[in-house]
Protein backbone atom coordinates (compact mmCIF):
# COMPACT_ATOMS: atom_id res chain seq x y z
CA UNK A 1 0.00 0.00 0.00
CA UNK A 2 1.46 3.34 -0.96
CA UNK A 3 1.86 6.27 1.39
CA UNK A 4 -0.53 8.22 -0.85
CA UNK A 5 -3.43 5.78 -0.48
CA UNK A 6 -2.82 5.52 3.28
CA UNK A 7 -3.06 9.26 3.53
CA UNK A 8 -6.24 9.24 1.49
CA UNK A 9 -7.82 6.64 3.78
CA UNK A 10 -6.78 8.61 6.87
CA UNK A 11 -8.33 11.77 5.44
CA UNK A 12 -11.61 10.00 4.69
CA UNK A 13 -11.75 8.42 8.14
CA UNK A 14 -11.16 11.82 9.77
CA UNK A 15 -13.87 13.50 7.72
CA UNK A 16 -16.41 10.75 8.36
CA UNK A 17 -15.60 10.83 12.09
CA UNK A 18 -16.46 14.51 12.28
CA UNK A 19 -19.57 14.13 10.15
CA UNK A 20 -20.99 11.16 12.03
CA UNK A 21 -20.00 12.33 15.50
CA UNK A 22 -23.55 13.45 16.26
CA UNK A 23 -25.57 10.70 14.65
CA UNK A 24 -26.81 8.31 17.32
CA UNK A 25 -28.07 4.94 16.22
CA UNK A 26 -31.68 4.22 17.08
CA UNK A 27 -32.33 0.82 18.59
CA UNK A 28 -34.61 -1.41 16.56
CA UNK A 29 -36.42 -4.72 16.98
CA UNK A 30 -33.85 -7.46 17.59
CA UNK A 31 -31.47 -5.23 19.59
CA UNK A 32 -30.85 -5.83 23.26
CA UNK A 33 -32.49 -3.20 25.48
CA UNK A 34 -29.79 -1.37 27.46
CA UNK A 35 -30.23 -1.97 31.19
CA UNK A 36 -30.75 1.12 33.32
CA UNK A 37 -31.51 2.30 36.81
CA UNK A 38 -32.84 5.83 37.13
CA UNK A 39 -34.38 7.81 39.99
CA UNK A 40 -38.13 7.50 40.16
CA UNK A 41 -40.22 10.52 39.28
CA UNK A 42 -41.12 12.28 42.52
CA UNK A 43 -37.98 10.98 44.22
CA UNK A 44 -39.18 7.67 45.62
CA UNK A 45 -36.47 5.05 44.99
CA UNK A 46 -35.19 3.98 41.59
CA UNK A 47 -36.68 2.38 38.51
CA UNK A 48 -34.64 -0.54 37.21
CA UNK A 49 -35.26 -2.34 33.96
CA UNK A 50 -33.44 -5.52 35.04
CA UNK A 51 -35.89 -5.94 37.93
CA UNK A 52 -38.54 -6.94 35.40
CA UNK A 53 -36.50 -9.56 33.52
CA UNK A 54 -38.78 -12.52 32.84
CA UNK A 55 -41.75 -10.26 32.08
CA UNK A 56 -42.75 -8.57 28.86
CA UNK A 57 -41.91 -4.88 29.39
CA UNK A 58 -43.44 -1.87 27.67
CA UNK A 59 -40.99 1.03 28.01
CA UNK A 60 -42.41 4.46 27.22
CA UNK A 61 -40.45 7.70 26.85
CA UNK A 62 -42.67 10.72 27.52
CA UNK A 63 -42.73 14.38 28.52
CA UNK A 64 -45.53 16.68 29.70
CA UNK A 65 -44.94 19.15 26.83
CA UNK A 66 -45.40 16.44 24.19
CA UNK A 67 -49.05 16.37 23.10
CA UNK A 68 -49.09 12.83 21.61
CA UNK A 69 -47.43 11.51 24.80
CA UNK A 70 -50.39 12.82 26.77
CA UNK A 71 -52.78 11.08 24.37
CA UNK A 72 -50.83 7.84 24.85
CA UNK A 73 -50.72 7.80 28.65
CA UNK A 74 -54.41 7.09 29.39
CA UNK A 75 -54.31 4.38 26.70
CA UNK A 76 -51.18 2.81 28.22
CA UNK A 77 -52.78 2.90 31.65
CA UNK A 78 -55.80 1.09 30.21
CA UNK A 79 -53.50 -1.58 28.72
CA UNK A 80 -51.88 -2.10 32.11
CA UNK A 81 -55.12 -3.43 33.55
CA UNK A 82 -55.87 -5.58 30.49
CA UNK A 83 -52.81 -7.83 30.78
CA UNK A 84 -51.74 -9.95 33.76
CA UNK A 85 -49.29 -8.08 35.99
CA UNK A 86 -47.20 -11.24 36.62
CA UNK A 87 -46.38 -11.35 32.88
CA UNK A 88 -46.52 -7.74 31.78
CA UNK A 89 -44.94 -4.56 33.13
CA UNK A 90 -45.08 -0.96 31.97
CA UNK A 91 -42.22 1.42 32.75
CA UNK A 92 -42.12 5.06 31.75
CA UNK A 93 -39.19 7.43 31.48
CA UNK A 94 -40.12 11.06 31.90
CA UNK A 95 -37.92 13.58 30.09
CA UNK A 96 -39.22 16.86 31.50
CA UNK A 97 -36.47 19.20 32.62
CA UNK A 98 -38.71 20.36 35.44
CA UNK A 99 -40.07 17.38 37.31
CA UNK A 100 -43.01 19.32 38.75
CA UNK A 101 -44.58 19.70 35.28
CA UNK A 102 -44.70 15.91 34.93
CA UNK A 103 -45.99 15.48 38.48
CA UNK A 104 -48.72 18.05 37.83
CA UNK A 105 -49.90 16.08 34.78
CA UNK A 106 -49.79 12.78 36.69
CA UNK A 107 -51.74 14.22 39.61
CA UNK A 108 -54.61 14.86 37.17
CA UNK A 109 -54.08 11.62 35.23
CA UNK A 110 -52.79 9.10 37.76
CA UNK A 111 -51.14 5.91 36.47
CA UNK A 112 -50.34 2.65 38.21
CA UNK A 113 -46.92 2.03 36.67
CA UNK A 114 -43.52 3.41 37.69
CA UNK A 115 -42.00 6.38 35.94
CA UNK A 116 -38.30 7.23 36.02
CA UNK A 117 -37.08 10.79 35.76
CA UNK A 118 -34.30 11.58 33.30
CA UNK A 119 -34.13 15.37 32.85
CA UNK A 120 -30.70 15.20 31.21
CA UNK A 121 -31.86 12.78 28.51
CA UNK A 122 -29.24 10.09 29.18
CA UNK A 123 -31.60 7.17 28.51
CA UNK A 124 -33.19 8.39 25.26
CA UNK A 125 -29.64 8.97 24.05
CA UNK A 126 -28.77 5.34 24.79
CA UNK A 127 -31.89 4.07 23.08
CA UNK A 128 -31.57 6.50 20.19
CA UNK A 129 -35.06 7.95 20.60
CA UNK A 130 -35.79 9.94 17.43
CA UNK A 131 -39.46 10.80 17.94
CA UNK A 132 -41.55 11.78 20.93
CA UNK A 133 -43.09 9.63 22.22
CA UNK A 134 -41.25 6.40 21.45
CA UNK A 135 -42.03 3.15 23.19
CA UNK A 136 -40.26 -0.21 23.16
CA UNK A 137 -41.80 -3.60 23.67
CA UNK A 138 -39.15 -5.78 25.32
CA UNK A 139 -39.43 -9.55 25.60
CA UNK A 140 -38.71 -11.72 28.65
CA UNK A 141 -35.05 -12.05 27.66
CA UNK A 142 -34.50 -8.29 27.42
CA UNK A 143 -34.59 -8.06 23.62
CA UNK A 144 -36.56 -5.29 21.91
CA UNK A 145 -39.31 -6.84 19.79
CA UNK A 146 -41.28 -3.82 18.66
CA UNK A 147 -40.66 -0.07 18.48
CA UNK A 148 -43.62 2.32 18.36
CA UNK A 149 -42.82 5.86 17.25
CA UNK A 150 -45.31 8.66 17.85
CA UNK A 151 -48.84 8.04 19.04
CA UNK A 152 -52.25 8.62 17.54
CA UNK A 153 -55.71 7.69 18.70
CA UNK A 154 -56.30 4.16 17.52
CA UNK A 155 -52.69 3.01 17.93
CA UNK A 156 -53.72 1.09 21.04
CA UNK A 157 -55.14 -1.76 18.93
CA UNK A 158 -51.81 -2.40 17.18
CA UNK A 159 -49.95 -2.22 20.51
CA UNK A 160 -52.32 -4.67 22.16
CA UNK A 161 -51.84 -7.06 19.25
CA UNK A 162 -48.04 -6.89 19.63
CA UNK A 163 -48.19 -7.35 23.41
CA UNK A 164 -50.56 -10.28 23.11
CA UNK A 165 -48.34 -11.99 20.53
CA UNK A 166 -45.28 -11.54 22.73
CA UNK A 167 -47.05 -12.80 25.84
CA UNK A 168 -48.22 -15.89 24.00
CA UNK A 169 -44.81 -16.52 22.41
CA UNK A 170 -43.16 -16.78 25.82
CA UNK A 171 -45.54 -19.38 27.21
CA UNK B 1 2.10 24.89 1.26
CA UNK B 2 -0.66 23.10 -0.66
CA UNK B 3 -0.60 20.28 1.89
CA UNK B 4 -0.98 22.79 4.72
CA UNK B 5 -3.97 24.41 3.01
CA UNK B 6 -5.68 21.02 2.55
CA UNK B 7 -5.00 20.19 6.20
CA UNK B 8 -6.45 23.51 7.39
CA UNK B 9 -9.48 23.01 5.12
CA UNK B 10 -10.15 19.50 6.48
CA UNK B 11 -9.83 20.72 10.06
CA UNK B 12 -12.12 23.69 9.39
CA UNK B 13 -14.79 21.46 7.80
CA UNK B 14 -14.43 19.06 10.70
CA UNK B 15 -14.83 21.67 13.39
CA UNK B 16 -17.65 23.49 11.62
CA UNK B 17 -19.64 20.30 10.92
CA UNK B 18 -19.20 18.95 14.44
CA UNK B 19 -20.26 22.31 15.86
CA UNK B 20 -23.74 22.05 14.35
CA UNK B 21 -25.99 20.94 17.18
CA UNK B 22 -29.30 19.32 16.45
CA UNK B 23 -32.04 19.80 19.01
CA UNK B 24 -32.81 16.29 20.14
CA UNK B 25 -36.45 15.16 20.22
CA UNK B 26 -36.50 15.14 24.02
CA UNK B 27 -35.07 18.66 24.24
CA UNK B 28 -38.00 20.39 22.52
CA UNK B 29 -39.64 21.51 25.73
CA UNK B 30 -39.64 25.26 25.02
CA UNK B 31 -39.98 24.82 21.26
CA UNK B 32 -43.16 22.81 21.82
CA UNK B 33 -44.83 25.73 23.57
CA UNK B 34 -47.86 27.17 21.84
CA UNK B 35 -46.39 30.68 21.72
CA UNK B 36 -43.31 29.33 19.92
CA UNK B 37 -45.39 28.10 16.98
CA UNK B 38 -45.12 29.99 13.70
CA UNK B 39 -48.91 30.35 13.73
CA UNK B 40 -50.12 29.78 17.28
CA UNK B 41 -53.78 30.14 16.29
CA UNK B 42 -54.64 28.21 13.13
CA UNK B 43 -58.12 29.70 12.72
CA UNK B 44 -56.88 33.26 13.19
CA UNK B 45 -54.07 32.68 10.67
CA UNK B 46 -56.55 31.34 8.11
CA UNK B 47 -58.83 34.35 8.61
CA UNK B 48 -55.96 36.78 8.17
CA UNK B 49 -54.76 34.98 5.05
CA UNK B 50 -58.26 35.18 3.61
CA UNK B 51 -58.47 38.93 4.24
CA UNK B 52 -55.00 39.36 2.75
CA UNK B 53 -55.62 37.58 -0.53
CA UNK B 54 -59.07 39.10 -0.90
CA UNK B 55 -57.63 42.61 -0.54
CA UNK B 56 -54.68 41.87 -2.77
CA UNK B 57 -56.89 40.14 -5.33
CA UNK B 58 -54.35 37.39 -5.52
CA UNK B 59 -55.08 33.81 -6.34
CA UNK B 60 -53.93 31.35 -5.01
CA UNK B 61 -53.84 32.84 -1.54
CA UNK B 62 -51.16 35.02 -0.04
CA UNK B 63 -48.22 32.75 -0.70
CA UNK B 64 -48.36 32.13 -4.44
CA UNK B 65 -48.00 34.11 -7.60
CA UNK B 66 -50.75 35.13 -9.99
CA UNK B 67 -53.81 37.36 -9.79
CA UNK B 68 -57.53 36.85 -9.53
CA UNK B 69 -60.86 38.46 -8.92
CA UNK B 70 -60.48 38.60 -5.13
CA UNK B 71 -64.04 37.39 -4.80
CA UNK B 72 -63.35 34.07 -3.05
Amino acid sequence: MTAFSLRRIATRVTISFFLTAQIALALEAGDRAPAFAAPALGGKGTVELSKYRGKVVYLDFWASWCAPCLVAIPEIEKMRSEFPSEDFQIIAVNLDQKEKKALRFLSKNPVGYPSASDPKGRLPGQYGVDTMPTSYLIDREGVIRYVHRGFQRGDGAKLREEIRALLEAGR
Amino acid sequence: MRRLCVGVLILTIGFVSSGCVRVKPWERDLLARRDMAWEPDGLEAKREAHIYFSKEASMPGGSGGGGGCGCN
